[in-house]
Order: C-alpha cells, then sequence, then structure tokens
C-alpha cells in the first residue's frame, strides 16, 4: 500500500516536472527579441516587450531563466505587471471570491447529477429517459454565456431584480442580515448556470456507468436467485456503479479555476477567473502564467488524490 | 432477399444498432444538412460579386428585424439584397445576417474540422507510438532510463493537467489574431482522449494471434501498424472525432465571446452570437439566430457521436 502511494507520487513528481517546463515555455511563445516584433500585431508593443524581456530574464541562459522565475514565484516576489503586487498575493485574494461560487456550484452539480444519471440509466429507453437524454444533450450543447444571457433577461424582466457581481450596487449598511440574503440572492444565477453543464455531463457519465453495471454477469446472478428489484439496484448495482466516482472528490480543486472564465466574465464576478481574463486583456503575463501553473498543478494534486481514494475503495487495486 | 444474421460484418451491425437509434439518425441527418449548408454559403458568398454578400455594408438599414424589407429610397441599388427581403434581418452595420450565417457557417465547419483533424492526427501518431513501440527505450548514451510509454503517458497527464480553456486563451491571446491560430491551438489541446484510446486499444490489440501472424510472416511494424492495428481501433476515435467537433465549435464561440475568436472581416457562428450581445434589447434576432443555429450543430454531431459510441459497444446492446 505504502508501496503504491510511493509510486504514484514518483509519477506525480515526474508530471510536475514536466508541467513546470511546459508553464515556463508559453513565456517563449510571445516574441522574444526586438527585433522579431511585428507592427501588424497589435497584441504586442515595443514598451511591453522590454518589460517582458525584464520580468522574465530573456537575456540569461534558458536554464538561469527556468530557475529564476519559480524561485520568484514561490517566494512571492514576482510581482504583476499591472499594479506591481505579488502575483501569488493576488491569486489568493481572488481565489476567495470564487470559492462560494465553486462551493454552491459543486453542490448543484453532485445533487442534481447523481439521481439524474441514475433514474435514467434504471429506467433506460422509458420516456423519462429519452427526454432527459435531449434535455441534457441540449445542456450539453449550448454555448455556456448565450445560455447565461437567456437566463439574465429572462430573470431581470420578470423578477426585476439586481443578478450581475458580488451584491447590489450602492446597497451597503443595511445591516448584516439584509446584506447576507443579497449575498446569497447573488450567487444563485451564477452558480445554477455554471453548474448547468456539469450537471448535464456528470449525469452522463453516471448514467452509462450504471447501465455497464446493470449488465454486469453479478447483477444478472442477483436477479437468478430472486433478489428484490430493490435490492439488487441499491445494494449491488449502486455501490459498484458509483465506485469510480470517489476518484472525482479529488478533480473537484482544480475546478476553481477552470471553466470559470466565462461565467465570472459574464456576472462580473471578482473571482480567479475574471483574474486571469483581466490579466489575458491586460498583458499581465506574471499573471497569465502563474495561473496556468497553479492550475497544472492542483489539477496534479487532485489526481493525486484521487488515486489514492481509488486505491482505498477498491481493493483490486492495492494488490 | 434475407441474409442469415450470423454471417452480417461487425460494422453492418454496429449500422443497424445505430439506425435503430433514432435520436443518432436525426444528428446525422442534421450534420449532413450542415455540411450542405456551409458549402452552399460558400460558394454563394465568395468572390468579387458574390450572389448574397455578407460584407456589403447598408447604414440606411441597420438592425432591420427578419423578413424586413430594405429601404428602397436609402439604399444604393446595387448594394440590395438579391432576396427583395433580409431573410434573417441585418446587423448593426446593415449587413445581411442570412449571408453572414452562410458565410459563417463554413468557418465555423472548418475551425472544428481543422481542429479535430490535427488532434486525430496528433492523437494516432502518439497513442499509436506509445502502444506499439512503447517498451523502446530513449536516453542519452547508455542511460536509458525513459521508454517511449512513459514519456507519451506522461505527456498526456501534463496536457490533461492545464485548464484548457484557458490554456486555449492563454496561447490565442500571446500569439498574432489569426483564424489558423485558433484552429491549430485547440487541436493541439486536445490530441489526449484520442491518444489514450488508441494506446490502450493497441496494447491489447497487439497480443492477439492475428498480429503476431502478421509479424510471424515478417510485416514491418509500420505496416503492422497502419493495415491491421489502426483499423481494428478506429471505432473510439471515431466517435472522440465528432463529439471534438462538437467541442471545438463550442470553444470557438466561448473565444469569440471573451473577444480572441476568428477575428473580422470572416464570420463565424461564434463571432456572429458575440457581436450580437450588445444589441441584445434592441435586435435580439442577432443573439437568438446565431446562438441557436450553435446550439443545434453542435447538439447534432453530440448525438452522431453518441450514436456511433452505442453502436460499436457491443456491451450497450439491448440485453
Amino acid at each position: 500500500m505504502v508501496a503504491f502511494v510511493l509510486r504514484a507520487l514518483g509519477r506525480k513528481l515526474w508530471t510536475l516536472l514536466l508541467i513546470s517546463i511546459v508553464s515556463f515555455g508559453v513565456i517563449h511563445l510571445a516574441p522574444g527579441q526586438p527585433s522579431q516584433i511585428d507592427p501588424l500585431n497589435p497584441r504586442f508593443t515595443r514598451e511591453q516587450l522590454l518589460r517582458y524581456r525584464a520580468a522574465f530574464d530573456l537575456d540569461k541562459p534558458l536554464h538561469v531563466q527556468y530557475r529564476l522565475f519559480y524561485q520568484r514565484l514561490l517566494t512571492g516576489e514576482l510581482l504583476s505587471f499591472k499594479d506591481n503586487q505579488p502575483v501569488l498575493g493576488k491569486i489568493v485574494e481572488r481565489a476567495w471570491n470564487s470559492f462560494p461560487l465553486f462551493v454552491v456550484g459543486t453542490m448543484l452539480v453532485w445533487c442534481y447529477a447523481f439521481p439524474l444519471g441514475i433514474a435514467t440509466a434504471f429506467r433506460r429507453n422509458s420516456l423519462f429517459d429519452r427526454a432527459t437524454t435531449l434535455v441534457v444533450f441540449a445542456l450539453i450543447s449550448v454555448p455556456g454565456f448565450y445560455l447565461s444571457y437567456l437566463g439574465i433577461i429572462f430573470v431581470v424582466q420578470t423578477l426585476e431584480v439586481d443578478v450581475i457581481g458580488l451584491r447590489t450596487f450602492g446597497r451597503e449598511g443595511v445591516g448584516p442580515l439584509p446584506e447576507l440574503m443579497d449575498r446569497t440572492w447573488h450567487l444563485v444565477l451564477p452558480s445554477l448556470l455554471g453548474a448547468t453543464a456539469g450537471i448535464a455531463v456528470l449525469s452522463r457519465y453516471v448514467r452509462s456507468q450504471m447501465l455497464e453495471v446493470i449488465g454486469s454477469d453479478y447483477v444478472r446472478t442477483a436477479h437468478a436467485k430472486g433478489l428484490p428489484e430493490d435490492a439488487v439496484r441499491y445494494r449491488h448495482a449502486l455501490r459498484n456503479g458509483l465506485l469510480p466516482f470517489v476518484t472525482m472528490l479529488g478533480l473537484l480543486i482544480p475546478g476553481l479555476i477552470g471553466g470559470s472564465v466565462i461565467f465570472e466574465t459574464i456576472f462580473a464576478w471578482p473571482g480567479i477567473g475574471r483574474l486571469g481574463y483581466e490579466a489575458i486583456l491586460g498583458r499581465d503575463y506574471p499573471v497569465v502564467i502563474a495561473l496556468n501553473f497553479i492550475a497544472a498543478v492542483l489539477t496534479l494534486l487532485g489526481t493525486l488524490v484521487s488515486d489514492v481514494l481509488y486505491m482505498l475503495v477498491d481493493p483490486r487495486i492495492r494488490l | 432477399m434475407t441474409r442469415d444474421p450470423r454471417s452480417l460484418s461487425p460494422s453492418r451491425l454496429a449500422w443497424r444498432r445505430f439506425r435503430k437509434n433514432r435520436a443518432a439518425a436525426l444528428g446525422m441527418a442534421a450534420v449532413a444538412g450542415f455540411f450542405l449548408f456551409a458549402l452552399v454559403g460558400l460558394a454563394i458568398t465568395r468572390g468579387e460579386r458574390p450572389v448574397l454578400d455578407p460584407r456589403e455594408v447598408r447604414l440606411p438599414d441597420k438592425l432591420k428585424p427578419p423578413l424586413a424589407r430594405p429601404n428602397r429610397d436609402a439604399v444604393p441599388a446595387r448594394s440590395l439584397p438579391r432576396l427583395g427581403i433580409y431573410l434573417l434581418g441585418t446587423d448593426e452595420l446593415g449587413r445581411d445576417v442570412f449571408a453572414r450565417m452562410l458565410s459563417g457557417g463554413f468557418v465555423s465547419l472548418s475551425v472544428g474540422f481543422v481542429a479535430v483533424g490535427i488532434a486525430v492526427a496528433l492523437g494516432l501518431f502518439l497513442g499509436g507510438l506509445a502502444g506499439y513501440y512503447g517498451r523502446w527505450r530513449i536516453g542519452l548514451g547508455r542511460l536509458r532510463l525513459l521508454s517511449v510509454d512513459t514519456l507519451i503517458t506522461a505527456l498526456i497527464d501534463v496536457m490533461l493537467s492545464f485548464p484548457s480553456f484557458f490554456l486555449i486563451l492563454t496561447v490565442v491571446a500571446v500569439l498574432k489574431p489569426s483564424i489558423w491560430n485558433i484552429m491549430i491551438v485547440i487541436g493541439l489541446t486536445s490530441w489526449e482522449g484520442t491518444a489514450r484510446f488508441v494506446r490502450a486499444e493497441i496494447l491489447s490489440l497487439r497480443e492477439q494471434e492475428f498480429i503476431q501472424a502478421a509479424q510471424a510472416v515478417g510485416a514491418p511494424g509500420g505496416r503492422v501498424i497502419l493495415r491491421h492495428l489502426l483499423p481494428n481501433s478506429v471505432a473510439p476515435v471515431l466517435v472522440s472525432a465528432t463529439l471534438g467537433v462538437a467541442g471545438a465549435i463550442l470553444t470557438e464561440s466561448g473565444l469569440s465571446f471573451l473577444g480572441f475568436g476568428v477575428p473580422p472581416p470572416d464570420a463565424s457562428w461564434g463571432n456572429i452570437l458575440s457581436d450580437g450581445k450588445r444589441y441584445i434589447f434592441d435586435a435580439p434576432w442577432l443573439t437568438v439566430i446565431p446562438g441557436t443555429a450553435i446550439l443545434i450543430v453542435v447538439l447534432a454531431f453530440n448525438l452522431f457521436g453518441e450514436g456511433l459510441r452505442e453502436a460499436f459497444n457491443p456491451k450497450l446492446r439491448e440485453g
């Protein structure tokens, strides 16, 4: 068991090294020499280039650049181009703003996707299954921002309430309870719309996983020996069917950065996704590269956690 | 003429299962319709004097609703729409939305296909390499630490760790704005799924007797891979390619929304939709028409791909 964890850890360290090289490589995608400046590219001017060269030590050898970049990032010395604040501090601050959105969104995804997936699998090819499948595919296929605009317009026109941002503008000093309620309301729409795609995708995975289990030999055996339907479904099929999803607990962490760019931009939510978008718009390369690197490292940690969880719940892996 | 069902080839059996799935057949029909729309659109909106000109600016006729008649007094006769009406209305510059949708259809289609083409080619190549030549070791001099398989799986892990949308956004924002960059970047960040399928498939196929037979008669590695292994692992690749086109079209529309999509003057469905959002109250058709079109096309590709997956997967057959 210890050997298993160590082997997983070793592989992750390998991957971490490659991730750090790829993140660092993104720096070199932008033109590095003044002679490479293309007057037709409005996204990279001469002034930016000089600043860029200084910030990433582009005049030093590659391995020195690499070492200096990560040294600065991890000691908090890497500064944002925009306001000269440490990049790490900015990211942590914005991550806290994203946190409630992320928690509510994840809870919505899990609370809806599992019952939906299980119910459609048990009633395969029923009208309910086919209708749900169509709706779920429509939700996967719609551009998220299009759906959000429709949702915002609908809510604003029918309820005439504010939905954008962390709280209603100009409603400060109304006491703690109304403030809390206001903030809670502002969470509803962005987390719901941000969760729709997740609900749709996860419920499909749950459905196909359950179908696979229902078709397996031991479930047929359970039926054959005359167990009641519910016992077969919930005691035999469900437990094994949901096993792989334990690993998804580990993959939750990276969701904090991943898909939030579009939704936080639409809802003017000052979270980490919007920080990334603002940094990209403002050519704030230290923030952009740090965000990519941190997101990748979080995902890696997530996969490590899920490997260990899987080992804990599935005895076959431990052998 | 009736044939013995036992004599049907696996692909014929898959086709039978596919045809029984009404949603998938509908999806395939819609995909075919989209192809036709895009090709006809390309034919009649290109050239010096196209039948329908997507670039013709008519300021007196701006923001006309669908089916509106042109203002014959203000618009010069040579700029009048050929159809006599604006079938899908006009945008903020008086450009014909129907013509723009026609020319944008081909752009969206090619973004999807080129991106997926790159992803599938890379996935087949790296997956095939890892599957067949995985045990080869590479390294410096006598130090042969790394096997090909370790290297390629590590690369897959790395790519899966980055938040793909944010990484695409980063790279597209650093590079010069161009439609080719978008296709290439989407392609380079979405090959991991294909590579994993192909690798797993080849790892299990290469131990089977027909491969040993091919090797025994002296077929070179390239021939074994191209003639025997790849044709047998094509089904999951086809499925993931179909779903990949849907994903690429959605990614392009997301990039357009954030201002990094296909640059003007080229119209894509994504940038028509994201340009329309500024006029969502005055001219809702500028949002609803491209939004719904994207929804339908992406849904069609998803249903088609899902139908293929079920048809090729004997485990999911009716039991």
